[in-house]
């Protein structure tokens, strides 16, 4: 056996054999995956139920429930009617409707009035969302009576008969106005497991940098690193070990975490060839980066403290804790900068587009780019650990 | 590849020559040159920061010389071919705590390209050696401090050396089990390997070892036999006075008197380099209650090599 496989196997049977290095590698990421997506899991798939006081039982009133019961906003809304004020007052507080829409008596006459009745919208301070949404169709259908107002009051200054127009606005055709409908490039919609799950992996997997740059230190101060290199090998054979246990060590904990959060949770890692691939590439610039760290590190505590700034630098900038998509500009161009940018940026395309390697390709590209440079600083810089 | 049977008699397994290494400013090894054949033990004694860790950690290849050579079995230090005929025994216990005995030795063999039966052979052998084979299987770290520097030491052997290397095996070992560990020494010098021995225990240096190199702030100071070494002292005795008070004063009292070589304080101690050890007492008391020093006790011993490095350096051991 090469002494460098000797040793890999060695740190990787002794992490095997630490409660913590599993803690780190497989549960946390796992649990926090799952927690993610649980916390998540709204912002995917929202639904609302909004109950509707119809005290006007007009034209206006149906235009505005025919709206909110439109195939536009089928799959969103729920309409729940309401007898009183009272109650849809009542079943938002307690959680029943998400919000409520009071049309008043009066409304569709007060329509064709100079001063019409104002819509209510009851909302709840615990539930934001179904408020901003619930205000927001309200307000697109007044401003959709508002343009056929301005229409009719066209109309009559223009000669029409009072009633003709009357009748026009009867027979307007209430609806919502265009919607905008967002809807991501991919076929699929990206399910939060399927990006937590990714993230979470690359983020404990970056732990690996700090586990083995430590592990190296502690070994160099208790002798062991000397003791292997008066055995005859090379000095890089014993680097070269090291960083190939924090590889393979990198790959099991992926592939379990892929496995687990696809068959227990549902999580969509995309097409295996290409998703294993690009799990690789992760896995090399992580053992790149640790190699790095040792490198420049002079003790144990150095390496901690640089190989922290590392992780949670590398996860602040490339999206492992947020989307990506939702930070400023300028972070989502920092976090092509990082290699999990790209891998996040590559599971999360082969989750939404059903793609294989050719969708990978350039993701998988930039993190090689990134391990060819970081490699080869550590080629230079780590072997100064070795010496005494 | 060379081993203990391969290598004759006549080769010295070990040639230092003039090895010298600084660290900055400070050197820490000066011009330092001695050989061993095959079979013999050999002390390098010193103070902690004499230079013995330096120059072994040369000749294990760990360390470049700034200047000169070491050669084992006629390889240069520090190459492939010298490495793997050397054993080498840090000071501290470099292996793994949450590895078993046996895990350990496995992997300390294969970094020797030991693999397969060869390998099953020499852990086992090691285990024997150490009286842990029935151990084997528990982690390092339900083992005691002696048992952990027992397999230390046998796991230096595992690639049959034909020079095994001690770094100060004994420290912090309890007294039976430096008793074990030297006896073991000595039995490998029998079976024919050259072994470099370095210790401040001169106690150790005189029971183990065959040949012993005083070695004091970087220099080979001299080196021999105990014998040989002891000779060179003439006539003289050491006189060790146990004292309380301004002791340092009191040896520089001492240095004057005539018949005083040499005086040296450690430990609460003063050791003295006299000639005519009991006709010097006298006068040595007299300086003791003259600096209003309180003697508990006085011991005028029989040269050895404490009193040789205190002639060659004009300090103690354990200074």
């Amino acid at each position: 056996m090469h002494p460098a496989l000797a040793i890999a196997a060695k740190d990787v049977r002794q992490r095997l054999r630490d409660r913590s290095a599993i803690v780190l590698g497989i549960v946390a990421p796992l649990v926090i995956a799952a927690l993610m997506s649980l916390a998540f899991r709204g912002a995917e798939t929202i639904h609302l139920t909004v109950g509707v006081v119809n005290s006007d039982h007009g034209s206006a009133a149906a235009g505005l429930l025919s709206a909110l019961r439109s195939p536009g906003l089928k799959d969103l809304v729920t309409v729940v009617p309401e007898q009183s004020e009272g109650s849809a007052s009542a079943a938002v507080h307690a959680g029943h409707a998400g919000a409520a829409i009071i049309i008043p008596s009066g409304f569709t006459n007060s329509v064709s009035r100079s001063r019409p009745l104002p819509l209510t919208t009851l909302t709840n301070v615990n539930n934001t969302v179904a408020a901003q949404i619930t205000s927001s169709i309200a307000q697109s259908f007044v401003a959709q009576v508002n343009a056929d107002r301005l229409s009719v009051a066209t109309a009559s200054a223009a000669g029409e008969p009072t009633g003709s127009a009357a009748a026009a606005l009867d027979k307007a055709h209430l609806s919502l106005p265009i919607q905008t409908v967002q809807r991501a490039f991919g076929a699929k919609r990206l399910k939060t497991i399927s990006y937590y799950g990714p993230s979470m992996a690359i983020f404990f997997l970056l732990f690996t940098i700090s586990f083995t740059a430590r592990s190296f230190f502690v070994e160099r101060d208790q002798g062991n690193i000397e003791r292997m290199l008066a055995a005859p090998l090379r000095p890089r054979s014993v680097l070269f070990g090291k960083v190939l246990s924090a590889f393979v060590f990198g790959i099991v904990s992926l592939s379990i975490i892929a496995a687990v959060t696809t068959f227990a949770f549902g999580a969509d890692w995309g097409n295996p060839l290409a998703a294993g691939l690009l799990s690789l590439a992760m896995v090399l610039a992580v053992t790149a980066t640790t190699a790095l760290v040792i490198g420049v590190a002079h003790t144990q505590r150095q390496a901690e403290g640089i190989s922290s700034f590392a992780v949670f630098g590398l996860a602040l900038l490339g999206g492992n804790f947020v989307f990506v998509s939702v930070t400023p500009p300028i972070m989502q161009r920092l976090a092509l900068l990082t290699p999990n940018g790209w891998a996040l940026r590559g599971y999360t395309d082969l989750a939404t587009t059903g793609g294989g390697l050719a969708i990978v390709g350039l993701p998988i590209a930039a993190i090689l780019i990134y391990t060819l440079v970081v490699a080869t600083a550590a080629s230079v810089l780590a072997p100064r650990a070795l010496t005494p | 590849m060379a081993t203990v049977e391969d290598v004759t008699t006549s080769v010295p397994v070990l040639e230092v020559s003039g090895i010298t290494r600084r660290f900055g400013d400070r050197l820490a090894v000066d011009d330092v040159s001695f050989s061993i054949p095959p079979g013999e033990i050999y002390g390098l004694l010193g103070p902690n920061g004499a230079g013995k860790t330096t120059t072994i950690k040369m000749i294990c290849g760990l360390l470049q010389a700034d200047s000169g050579t070491a050669r084992v079995a006629g390889h240069q230090a520090g190459t492939l071919a010298a490495k793997a005929v050397v054993g080498y025994v840090p000071q501290d216990v470099a292996l793994y705590p949450d590895l078993t005995g046996r895990e350990n030795l496995q992997f300390l063999g294969r970094l020797f390209g030991l693999r397969g039966e060869v390998l099953d052979e020499r852990v086992d052998e090691a285990l024997e050696l150490s009286d842990l084979a029935d151990r084997a299987g528990e982690h390092l770290s339900s083992y005691s401090g002696g048992m952990q520097r027992r397999l230390n030491i046998a796991a230096g052997l595992l690639n049959h050396p034909v020079l095994l290397v001690l770094d100060e095996p004994t420290v912090g070992v309890d007294p039976q089990s430096r008793h074990a560990i030297l006896e073991r020494v000595q039995s490998f010098g029998q079976l024919g390997m050259a072994v470099v021995y370095t210790t401040h225990y001169m106690e150790e240096a005189e029971r183990v070892c065959d040949r012993v190199g005083i070695i004091d702030q970087g220099r080979l100071v001299a080196e021999g036999t105990r014998r040989e070494l002891v000779d060179r002292l003439g006539e003289r005795d050491r006189i060790d006075l146990g004292a309380s008070g301004d002791i340092e004063r009191w040896a520089e009292a001492c240095r004057a008197l005539d018949g005083v070589d040499g005086a040296a304080v450690a430990d609460h101690q003063v050791q003295l380099l006299v000639h005519e050890g009991r006709k010097l007492l006298p006068a040595v008391l007299e300086a003791a209650e003259r600096t209003g020093v309180q003697v508990s006790s006085v011991d005028v011993v029989e040269p050895d090599l404490e009193a040789v490095f205190l002639h060659l350096t004009g300090t103690a051991l354990r200074e």
